[in-house]
Protein backbone atom coordinates (compact mmCIF):
# COMPACT_ATOMS: atom_id res chain seq x y z
CA UNK A 1 0.00 0.00 0.00
CA UNK A 2 2.76 2.36 1.04
CA UNK A 3 4.76 1.37 -2.07
CA UNK A 4 2.50 1.85 -4.43
CA UNK A 5 1.52 5.42 -2.61
CA UNK A 6 4.97 6.47 -3.29
CA UNK A 7 4.98 5.31 -7.01
CA UNK A 8 2.09 7.41 -7.49
CA UNK A 9 4.32 10.28 -5.82
CA UNK A 10 7.19 9.54 -7.86
CA UNK A 11 5.10 9.64 -11.42
CA UNK A 12 3.76 12.94 -10.66
CA UNK A 13 6.85 14.56 -9.82
CA UNK A 14 7.98 13.32 -12.86
CA UNK A 15 4.76 14.39 -14.93
CA UNK A 16 5.70 17.82 -13.20
CA UNK A 17 9.04 18.20 -14.66
CA UNK A 18 7.78 16.61 -17.55
CA UNK A 19 5.25 20.06 -18.26
CA UNK A 20 7.78 22.36 -16.49
CA UNK A 21 8.66 25.36 -18.80
CA UNK A 22 11.46 24.28 -21.03
CA UNK A 23 13.69 27.18 -20.69
CA UNK A 24 15.73 26.00 -18.26
CA UNK A 25 16.52 22.38 -19.85
CA UNK A 26 16.70 24.42 -23.00
CA UNK A 27 19.76 26.36 -22.08
CA UNK A 28 21.67 23.70 -20.71
CA UNK A 29 20.79 21.65 -23.82
CA UNK A 30 21.88 24.07 -26.28
CA UNK A 31 24.90 24.85 -27.74
CA UNK A 32 26.31 27.88 -29.29
CA UNK A 33 27.63 27.95 -33.33
CA UNK A 34 28.87 30.94 -35.04
CA UNK A 35 29.85 31.17 -38.69
CA UNK A 36 33.16 32.94 -40.10
CA UNK A 37 33.61 33.74 -43.36
CA UNK A 38 37.18 33.81 -44.36
CA UNK A 39 37.06 33.24 -48.10
CA UNK A 40 38.11 36.38 -49.85
CA UNK A 41 35.79 37.45 -52.79
CA UNK A 42 32.72 35.71 -52.81
CA UNK A 43 29.67 35.99 -51.21
CA UNK A 44 27.91 32.70 -50.18
CA UNK A 45 24.28 31.80 -49.00
CA UNK A 46 24.54 29.77 -45.43
CA UNK A 47 22.44 26.40 -45.60
CA UNK A 48 21.70 24.82 -42.07
CA UNK A 49 20.11 21.43 -42.17
CA UNK A 50 18.90 22.07 -45.85
CA UNK A 51 17.32 25.66 -44.31
CA UNK A 52 19.00 28.57 -45.62
CA UNK A 53 20.22 30.38 -42.75
CA UNK A 54 22.65 33.31 -43.82
CA UNK A 55 21.78 35.06 -47.04
CA UNK A 56 25.00 36.97 -48.67
CA UNK A 57 26.89 36.37 -46.80
CA UNK A 58 30.05 38.70 -46.93
CA UNK A 59 33.96 37.85 -46.47
CA UNK A 60 35.42 38.82 -43.24
CA UNK A 61 32.14 38.66 -41.39
CA UNK A 62 31.29 36.75 -38.28
CA UNK A 63 27.47 35.59 -37.81
CA UNK A 64 26.18 34.51 -34.42
CA UNK A 65 26.33 32.96 -32.01
CA UNK A 66 23.16 31.09 -33.36
CA UNK A 67 21.62 29.19 -30.47
CA UNK A 68 20.92 25.54 -31.54
CA UNK A 69 19.57 22.48 -29.56
CA UNK A 70 22.14 19.79 -29.08
CA UNK A 71 22.21 17.34 -32.17
CA UNK A 72 23.95 16.92 -35.40
CA UNK A 73 23.60 19.35 -38.38
CA UNK A 74 24.73 19.60 -42.07
CA UNK A 75 26.16 22.75 -43.27
CA UNK A 76 26.00 23.57 -46.60
CA UNK A 77 27.76 26.86 -48.16
CA UNK A 78 26.19 27.79 -51.40
CA UNK A 79 26.65 30.73 -54.33
CA UNK A 80 25.13 33.58 -52.77
CA UNK A 81 22.58 33.04 -56.18
CA UNK A 82 22.26 29.38 -55.73
CA UNK A 83 18.33 28.35 -55.36
CA UNK A 84 18.74 25.86 -52.41
CA UNK A 85 21.66 23.67 -51.01
CA UNK A 86 21.79 21.14 -53.90
CA UNK A 87 25.14 22.56 -55.06
CA UNK A 88 27.06 23.32 -52.33
CA UNK A 89 30.34 25.38 -53.23
CA UNK A 90 31.91 24.02 -49.76
CA UNK A 91 30.63 21.12 -47.78
CA UNK A 92 28.37 19.84 -47.16
CA UNK A 93 29.54 19.28 -44.03
CA UNK A 94 28.21 17.39 -40.99
CA UNK A 95 28.91 18.59 -37.24
CA UNK A 96 27.93 17.39 -33.70
CA UNK A 97 26.64 19.97 -31.34
CA UNK A 98 27.29 18.79 -27.89
CA UNK A 99 24.84 20.61 -25.15
CA UNK A 100 26.69 23.64 -23.55
CA UNK A 101 29.30 23.68 -26.44
CA UNK A 102 30.65 27.06 -28.02
CA UNK A 103 31.59 26.10 -31.73
CA UNK A 104 32.45 28.13 -34.74
CA UNK A 105 32.21 27.23 -38.45
CA UNK A 106 34.69 28.58 -40.78
CA UNK A 107 34.72 29.25 -44.47
CA UNK A 108 38.05 29.65 -45.54
CA UNK A 109 41.16 28.38 -47.96
CA UNK A 110 43.23 25.91 -47.19
CA UNK A 111 46.91 26.46 -47.36
CA UNK A 112 46.80 25.56 -50.76
CA UNK A 113 44.08 28.25 -51.33
CA UNK A 114 41.05 25.73 -52.44
CA UNK A 115 37.85 26.80 -50.36
CA UNK A 116 36.76 24.32 -47.69
CA UNK A 117 35.77 24.73 -44.02
CA UNK A 118 36.74 24.15 -41.07
CA UNK A 119 35.03 23.62 -37.37
CA UNK A 120 36.55 24.51 -34.11
CA UNK A 121 35.81 23.97 -30.75
CA UNK A 122 35.59 27.03 -28.73
CA UNK A 123 37.35 27.37 -24.79
CA UNK A 124 34.40 28.69 -22.92
CA UNK A 125 36.16 27.72 -19.38
CA UNK A 126 36.38 30.42 -16.54
CA UNK A 127 38.97 32.70 -16.80
CA UNK A 128 41.37 33.33 -14.25
CA UNK A 129 40.76 36.78 -12.49
CA UNK A 130 42.33 39.45 -14.01
CA UNK A 131 43.49 37.56 -16.89
CA UNK A 132 42.25 37.27 -21.10
CA UNK A 133 42.50 33.89 -23.22
CA UNK A 134 43.56 34.45 -26.24
CA UNK A 135 43.44 31.93 -29.28
CA UNK A 136 45.25 31.96 -32.94
CA UNK A 137 43.79 30.08 -35.92
CA UNK A 138 45.22 29.72 -39.12
CA UNK A 139 43.27 29.70 -41.36
CA UNK A 140 44.75 31.55 -45.02
CA UNK A 141 46.29 30.05 -48.36
CA UNK A 142 49.56 30.67 -46.39
CA UNK A 143 52.21 28.64 -45.28
CA UNK A 144 53.17 28.19 -41.50
CA UNK A 145 53.53 31.32 -39.49
CA UNK A 146 54.49 32.61 -36.50
CA UNK A 147 52.24 35.05 -34.41
CA UNK A 148 53.94 38.39 -32.66
CA UNK A 149 53.09 40.38 -29.88
CA UNK A 150 55.01 43.55 -30.06
CA UNK A 151 57.46 42.09 -32.33
CA UNK A 152 58.12 38.88 -30.01
CA UNK A 153 56.59 35.64 -31.25
CA UNK A 154 53.84 33.88 -29.10
CA UNK A 155 53.24 31.49 -30.75
CA UNK A 156 55.57 29.82 -33.57
CA UNK A 157 54.70 27.69 -36.16
CA UNK A 158 50.90 27.68 -36.98
CA UNK A 159 50.06 25.82 -39.64
CA UNK A 160 46.59 25.87 -41.50
CA UNK A 161 43.81 24.75 -39.72
CA UNK A 162 46.11 24.48 -36.62
CA UNK A 163 44.85 26.82 -33.80
CA UNK A 164 46.86 28.23 -30.37
CA UNK A 165 45.64 29.40 -26.96
CA UNK A 166 46.84 31.24 -24.26
CA UNK A 167 46.53 33.07 -21.40
CA UNK A 168 47.58 36.11 -21.12
CA UNK A 169 47.60 39.91 -19.32
CA UNK A 170 44.45 41.92 -20.64
CA UNK A 171 45.63 44.63 -22.11
CA UNK A 172 46.36 45.91 -25.90
CA UNK A 173 49.16 44.42 -27.88
CA UNK A 174 50.59 45.20 -31.25
CA UNK A 175 50.10 42.33 -33.02
CA UNK A 176 51.23 41.03 -36.15
CA UNK A 177 51.51 38.02 -38.22
CA UNK A 178 54.90 36.85 -39.85
CA UNK A 179 56.40 33.53 -41.71
CA UNK A 180 57.72 30.78 -39.81
CA UNK A 181 61.06 32.17 -38.02
CA UNK A 182 60.67 35.68 -39.60
CA UNK A 183 59.74 38.63 -38.20
CA UNK A 184 58.95 40.60 -40.85
CA UNK A 185 54.76 40.92 -40.41
CA UNK A 186 52.75 39.47 -43.53
CA UNK A 187 49.99 41.22 -41.26
CA UNK A 188 49.61 43.72 -39.38
CA UNK A 189 51.25 45.15 -36.85
CA UNK A 190 47.49 46.10 -35.72
CA UNK A 191 46.63 46.98 -31.96
CA UNK A 192 44.66 44.15 -30.71
CA UNK A 193 42.45 44.42 -27.39
CA UNK A 194 42.53 41.68 -24.76
CA UNK A 195 39.41 42.62 -22.17
CA UNK A 196 39.76 40.69 -18.49
CA UNK A 197 37.33 37.44 -18.75
CA UNK A 198 37.18 36.92 -22.58
CA UNK A 199 38.31 34.44 -25.21
CA UNK A 200 39.60 36.63 -27.74
CA UNK A 201 39.93 34.20 -31.15
CA UNK A 202 42.23 35.57 -33.81
CA UNK A 203 41.73 34.31 -37.29
CA UNK A 204 44.37 34.60 -39.92
CA UNK A 205 42.27 34.36 -43.11
CA UNK A 206 42.95 35.41 -46.93
CA UNK A 207 45.53 34.31 -49.42
CA UNK A 208 49.27 35.38 -49.44
CA UNK A 209 49.62 35.19 -53.11
CA UNK A 210 46.62 37.28 -53.32
CA UNK A 211 48.21 39.76 -51.31
CA UNK A 212 44.67 39.85 -49.14
CA UNK A 213 45.93 38.48 -45.98
CA UNK A 214 43.96 39.89 -42.97
CA UNK A 215 43.02 38.77 -39.03
CA UNK A 216 39.50 38.35 -38.02
CA UNK A 217 38.36 38.77 -34.20
CA UNK A 218 35.84 36.82 -32.74
CA UNK A 219 35.22 37.78 -28.90
CA UNK A 220 33.05 35.17 -26.18
CA UNK A 221 32.55 37.64 -23.22
CA UNK A 222 31.13 36.65 -20.06
CA UNK A 223 34.10 34.00 -18.84
CA UNK A 224 35.32 35.97 -16.06
CA UNK A 225 35.90 34.58 -12.87
CA UNK A 226 35.40 36.82 -9.72
CA UNK A 227 38.39 37.24 -7.26
CA UNK A 228 38.65 35.09 -4.43
CA UNK A 229 39.31 37.49 -1.80
CA UNK A 230 38.83 41.27 -0.42
CA UNK A 231 42.32 41.67 1.84
CA UNK A 232 40.72 44.90 3.39
CA UNK A 233 41.97 44.45 6.97
CA UNK A 234 45.71 44.37 7.92
CA UNK A 235 46.54 44.07 11.35
CA UNK A 236 43.09 43.93 13.67
CA UNK A 237 43.09 47.30 14.94
CA UNK A 238 40.01 47.83 14.09
CA UNK A 239 38.80 44.60 15.60
CA UNK A 240 40.53 46.30 19.03
CA UNK A 241 38.27 49.25 18.11
CA UNK A 242 35.26 47.19 18.54
CA UNK A 243 36.03 45.47 21.39
CA UNK A 244 36.58 48.24 23.49
CA UNK A 245 33.63 49.94 22.54
CA UNK A 246 32.24 46.25 23.47
CA UNK A 247 33.53 45.98 26.16
CA UNK A 248 32.25 49.35 27.24
CA UNK A 249 29.10 48.13 26.39
CA UNK A 250 29.24 45.01 29.05
CA UNK A 251 30.45 47.27 31.69
CA UNK A 252 27.07 49.37 30.93
CA UNK A 253 24.54 46.44 30.98
CA UNK A 254 26.38 45.14 34.32
CA UNK A 255 25.72 47.96 36.07
CA UNK A 256 22.59 48.48 35.02
CA UNK A 257 21.83 44.90 35.95
CA UNK A 258 23.24 45.85 39.45
CA UNK A 259 21.15 48.90 39.48
CA UNK A 260 18.28 46.72 38.67
CA UNK A 261 19.14 44.10 41.50
CA UNK A 262 19.29 47.05 44.13
CA UNK A 263 15.82 48.63 42.74
CA UNK A 264 14.12 45.08 43.77
CA UNK A 265 16.11 44.62 46.86
CA UNK A 266 14.65 47.67 48.26
CA UNK A 267 11.39 47.06 47.18
CA UNK A 268 11.55 43.67 49.23
CA UNK A 269 12.48 45.49 51.84
CA UNK A 270 9.74 48.05 51.81
CA UNK A 271 7.07 45.10 51.76
CA UNK A 272 8.67 43.57 54.58
CA UNK B 1 19.00 39.79 -51.69
CA UNK B 2 16.27 37.23 -51.32
CA UNK B 3 14.08 38.16 -48.56
CA UNK B 4 11.25 35.39 -49.08
CA UNK B 5 13.65 32.95 -49.76
CA UNK B 6 15.20 34.17 -46.26
CA UNK B 7 11.97 34.09 -44.77
CA UNK B 8 11.27 30.46 -45.79
CA UNK B 9 14.54 29.62 -45.05
CA UNK B 10 14.26 30.87 -41.44
CA UNK B 11 10.49 29.88 -40.88
CA UNK B 12 12.23 25.94 -41.94
CA UNK B 13 14.82 26.55 -39.50
CA UNK B 14 12.05 27.26 -36.55
CA UNK B 15 10.13 24.59 -37.11
CA UNK B 16 13.01 22.60 -36.79
CA UNK B 17 13.97 24.06 -33.82
CA UNK B 18 10.54 23.95 -32.64
CA UNK B 19 10.35 20.25 -32.96
CA UNK B 20 13.23 19.61 -31.46
CA UNK B 21 12.34 21.27 -28.17
CA UNK B 22 8.91 20.16 -28.08
CA UNK B 23 10.42 16.63 -27.91
CA UNK B 24 12.36 18.28 -24.74
CA UNK B 25 9.44 20.09 -23.44
CA UNK B 26 6.80 17.09 -23.65
CA UNK B 27 6.78 13.24 -22.99
CA UNK B 28 4.76 12.32 -26.15
CA UNK B 29 6.56 14.07 -29.21
CA UNK B 30 8.87 11.32 -29.79
CA UNK B 31 12.73 10.93 -28.64
CA UNK B 32 14.26 14.08 -27.58
CA UNK B 33 17.75 12.35 -27.17
CA UNK B 34 20.21 15.11 -27.41
CA UNK B 35 23.36 14.09 -29.86
CA UNK B 36 26.42 11.97 -27.99
CA UNK B 37 29.03 15.07 -27.18
CA UNK B 38 31.35 11.87 -27.40
CA UNK B 39 31.13 11.85 -31.24
CA UNK B 40 33.80 12.70 -33.32
CA UNK B 41 32.57 16.73 -34.20
CA UNK B 42 33.23 16.56 -38.03
CA UNK B 43 32.46 12.60 -38.47
CA UNK B 44 29.74 11.99 -41.38
CA UNK B 45 26.68 11.49 -39.29
CA UNK B 46 22.87 11.66 -40.57
CA UNK B 47 20.62 14.13 -39.30
CA UNK B 48 18.63 12.63 -36.10
CA UNK B 49 14.81 12.06 -37.23
CA UNK B 50 13.86 14.72 -34.77
CA UNK B 51 15.09 17.22 -37.05
CA UNK B 52 12.91 16.97 -39.74
CA UNK B 53 14.62 18.11 -43.23
CA UNK B 54 12.78 21.29 -44.71
CA UNK B 55 11.53 21.61 -48.05
CA UNK B 56 14.16 23.65 -50.15
CA UNK B 57 12.67 27.27 -50.16
CA UNK B 58 11.16 28.40 -53.13
CA UNK B 59 13.19 31.06 -55.08
CA UNK B 60 11.15 34.26 -55.45
CA UNK B 61 9.61 34.37 -58.36
CA UNK B 62 9.60 38.22 -58.33
CA UNK B 63 12.87 38.85 -57.12
CA UNK B 64 15.09 38.31 -60.75
CA UNK B 65 18.27 36.90 -59.75
CA UNK B 66 21.64 38.62 -60.41
CA UNK B 67 24.61 37.52 -60.89
CA UNK B 68 26.99 38.91 -57.71
CA UNK B 69 24.49 40.57 -55.04
CA UNK B 70 26.20 43.27 -53.17
CA UNK B 71 27.43 42.18 -49.76
CA UNK B 72 24.05 43.38 -48.04
CA UNK B 73 25.07 44.74 -44.21
CA UNK B 74 22.01 44.20 -41.50
CA UNK B 75 20.70 40.66 -43.61
CA UNK B 76 21.24 38.44 -40.94
CA UNK B 77 20.25 40.89 -38.18
CA UNK B 78 16.86 41.20 -40.09
CA UNK B 79 17.01 37.61 -40.06
CA UNK B 80 17.90 37.28 -36.28
CA UNK B 81 21.05 36.25 -36.49
CA UNK B 82 23.44 38.69 -35.72
CA UNK B 83 26.34 39.64 -38.30
CA UNK B 84 29.31 41.94 -38.01
CA UNK B 85 32.12 42.53 -38.96
CA UNK B 86 34.70 40.11 -37.87
CA UNK B 87 37.13 43.51 -36.72
CA UNK B 88 38.59 44.12 -33.21
CA UNK B 89 35.99 46.83 -32.60
CA UNK B 90 37.03 48.45 -29.06
CA UNK B 91 33.97 49.75 -26.76
CA UNK B 92 35.35 53.24 -25.38
CA UNK B 93 35.21 52.17 -21.44
CA UNK B 94 33.57 54.38 -18.98
CA UNK B 95 34.24 56.68 -17.19
CA UNK B 96 36.26 55.63 -13.93
CA UNK B 97 35.37 56.53 -10.59
CA UNK B 98 37.55 58.73 -8.76
CA UNK B 99 36.31 59.48 -5.61
CA UNK B 100 33.89 58.84 -2.79
CA UNK B 101 32.08 60.25 -0.03
CA UNK B 102 30.01 58.58 2.70
CA UNK B 103 28.21 61.15 5.03
CA UNK B 104 28.33 60.97 8.94
CA UNK B 105 31.64 58.98 8.49
CA UNK B 106 34.57 60.01 7.61
CA UNK B 107 35.02 58.32 4.13
CA UNK B 108 35.98 61.01 1.93
CA UNK B 109 38.35 59.40 -0.10
CA UNK B 110 40.51 58.95 -3.56
CA UNK B 111 39.28 56.20 -5.77
CA UNK B 112 41.81 54.47 -7.73
CA UNK B 113 41.20 52.07 -10.35
CA UNK B 114 42.63 48.60 -9.10
CA UNK B 115 43.14 44.76 -10.47
CA UNK B 116 44.45 41.14 -8.79
CA UNK B 117 46.83 41.19 -6.41
CA UNK B 118 48.92 38.01 -5.33
CA UNK B 119 46.49 34.68 -4.63
CA UNK B 120 44.07 35.76 -6.70
CA UNK B 121 42.54 38.47 -4.07
CA UNK B 122 41.49 41.64 -5.47
CA UNK B 123 43.97 44.62 -5.22
CA UNK B 124 44.35 47.10 -2.75
CA UNK B 125 45.24 50.42 -2.08
CA UNK B 126 47.99 51.29 0.94
CA UNK B 127 47.24 54.88 1.77
CA UNK B 128 44.98 56.07 4.06
CA UNK B 129 43.15 58.10 1.70
CA UNK B 130 42.57 55.78 -0.98
CA UNK B 131 40.07 53.27 -1.92
CA UNK B 132 40.28 50.82 -5.29
CA UNK B 133 37.77 50.64 -7.57
CA UNK B 134 37.91 46.79 -9.24
CA UNK B 135 38.71 48.04 -12.63
CA UNK B 136 37.56 44.72 -14.21
CA UNK B 137 33.80 44.71 -12.99
CA UNK B 138 31.44 47.06 -13.83
CA UNK B 139 31.92 51.02 -13.33
CA UNK B 140 29.57 53.49 -10.92
CA UNK B 141 26.85 54.27 -13.27
CA UNK B 142 26.88 51.17 -14.93
CA UNK B 143 23.77 49.63 -16.84
CA UNK B 144 23.68 46.60 -14.96
CA UNK B 145 25.97 44.36 -12.32
CA UNK B 146 27.78 45.65 -9.53
CA UNK B 147 30.61 48.04 -8.44
CA UNK B 148 32.82 46.93 -6.82
CA UNK B 149 34.88 49.68 -4.35
CA UNK B 150 37.36 48.35 -1.28
CA UNK B 151 39.27 49.98 1.24
CA UNK B 152 41.24 49.23 4.11
CA UNK B 153 39.60 48.60 7.85
CA UNK B 154 43.08 49.76 9.06
CA UNK B 155 46.67 49.93 8.84
CA UNK B 156 49.55 48.87 10.75
CA UNK B 157 49.64 51.73 12.87
CA UNK B 158 45.70 53.13 12.79
CA UNK B 159 42.12 52.42 12.42
CA UNK B 160 41.16 53.74 9.17
CA UNK B 161 37.86 55.43 7.57
CA UNK B 162 36.29 52.59 6.46
CA UNK B 163 36.18 51.35 10.19
CA UNK B 164 32.49 53.27 10.18
CA UNK B 165 31.34 51.32 6.86
CA UNK B 166 29.26 49.03 9.48
CA UNK B 167 27.52 51.70 10.70
CA UNK B 168 26.26 53.26 7.99
CA UNK B 169 22.36 53.42 8.52
CA UNK B 170 20.26 52.85 5.51
CA UNK B 171 18.93 55.15 3.68
CA UNK B 172 22.36 57.39 3.81
CA UNK B 173 22.94 59.29 0.43
CA UNK B 174 26.25 58.91 -0.94
CA UNK B 175 28.42 60.12 -3.92
CA UNK B 176 30.80 58.71 -6.55
CA UNK B 177 32.48 61.09 -8.27
CA UNK B 178 33.67 59.65 -11.80
CA UNK B 179 36.72 61.26 -14.34
CA UNK B 180 34.65 63.01 -16.62
CA UNK B 181 33.85 65.41 -13.59
CA UNK B 182 29.95 64.10 -13.05
CA UNK B 183 28.54 63.38 -9.65
CA UNK B 184 27.01 59.92 -9.01
CA UNK B 185 24.40 59.47 -5.85
CA UNK B 186 23.32 55.90 -5.08
CA UNK B 187 21.27 55.22 -1.65
CA UNK B 188 22.72 52.67 0.99
CA UNK B 189 20.29 49.44 0.60
CA UNK B 190 22.14 47.85 3.70
CA UNK B 191 24.91 46.63 5.68
CA UNK B 192 25.96 42.89 6.06
CA UNK B 193 28.92 41.12 7.44
CA UNK B 194 29.81 38.28 5.07
CA UNK B 195 31.90 35.69 6.36
CA UNK B 196 35.43 35.19 3.74
CA UNK B 197 34.90 32.03 3.45
CA UNK B 198 31.80 32.60 1.76
CA UNK B 199 32.69 35.64 -0.19
CA UNK B 200 34.18 33.72 -2.98
CA UNK B 201 31.29 32.60 -4.56
CA UNK B 202 28.86 34.97 -3.66
CA UNK B 203 27.09 37.60 -6.10
CA UNK B 204 29.51 40.21 -4.70
CA UNK B 205 31.46 40.70 -8.17
CA UNK B 206 28.44 39.76 -10.39
CA UNK B 207 28.56 41.37 -13.89
CA UNK B 208 24.75 41.10 -14.84
CA UNK B 209 21.59 41.69 -13.02
CA UNK B 210 20.52 45.15 -11.71
CA UNK B 211 23.17 47.37 -10.92
CA UNK B 212 24.55 48.34 -7.43
CA UNK B 213 27.41 49.79 -5.25
CA UNK B 214 29.03 47.18 -3.17
CA UNK B 215 31.86 48.83 -0.80
CA UNK B 216 33.82 46.59 0.95
CA UNK B 217 35.96 46.36 3.87
CA UNK B 218 37.15 43.87 6.47
CA UNK B 219 35.22 43.37 10.20
CA UNK B 220 34.06 40.92 12.29
CA UNK B 221 36.81 39.44 14.67
CA UNK B 222 40.69 39.34 14.02
CA UNK B 223 41.44 36.00 13.71
CA UNK B 224 45.26 35.87 15.16
CA UNK B 225 45.91 32.81 14.06
CA UNK B 226 45.08 33.54 9.89
CA UNK B 227 46.71 37.04 11.00
CA UNK B 228 42.95 38.39 8.79
CA UNK B 229 39.25 39.60 9.82
CA UNK B 230 36.82 36.73 10.07
CA UNK B 231 34.08 39.10 7.66
CA UNK B 232 34.07 41.35 5.00
CA UNK B 233 31.81 44.26 5.90
CA UNK B 234 29.63 44.84 2.22
CA UNK B 235 27.52 47.77 2.10
CA UNK B 236 25.20 48.04 -1.08
CA UNK B 237 23.51 50.71 -2.61
CA UNK B 238 21.57 51.47 -5.28
CA UNK B 239 21.67 54.51 -8.01
CA UNK B 240 19.53 57.30 -7.37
Amino acid sequence: MRRSLYTVGAVLVVAAAAAAPATAAESQSAASLSVLHGVPDLTVDVYVNGALTLDDFAPGTLAGPLSLPAGSYQLAITAADAPDASAPVIGPVDVSLAAGGNYTATANLDAAGTPTANFYTNDVSAVEAGKSRLTVRHVAAAPAVDVLAGGAPIVPNLSNPGEATLTTDPGTVSAAVAAAGTTQPVIGPADLTLAEGTSTIVYAWGSLEAGNLALATQVIDGLHSSPGSVPGGQSGLAAQDDDAGAAMGIGAAALALLGGAIAVSRRRTARV
Amino acid sequence: MHPSRMATGLAALSIATAAVLGGCSTSSAGPAEPAPPAAPLLAPTPPPGTVPVPEPPVPDAAASPTAAPPPAAGTGVAAGIPVRPADAAVQPPPPAPVSLDVPGTDISVRVVDVGIAGNDAMEIPDSFWEAGWYRFGPAPGADAGHAVIAAHVDSQTEVMPFARLKDVDPGTVLTVGLADGSMLQYRVDDVRNVPKATLDGSDVFRRDGPHRLKIITCGGEWLLDKGDYEDNVVLTASPL
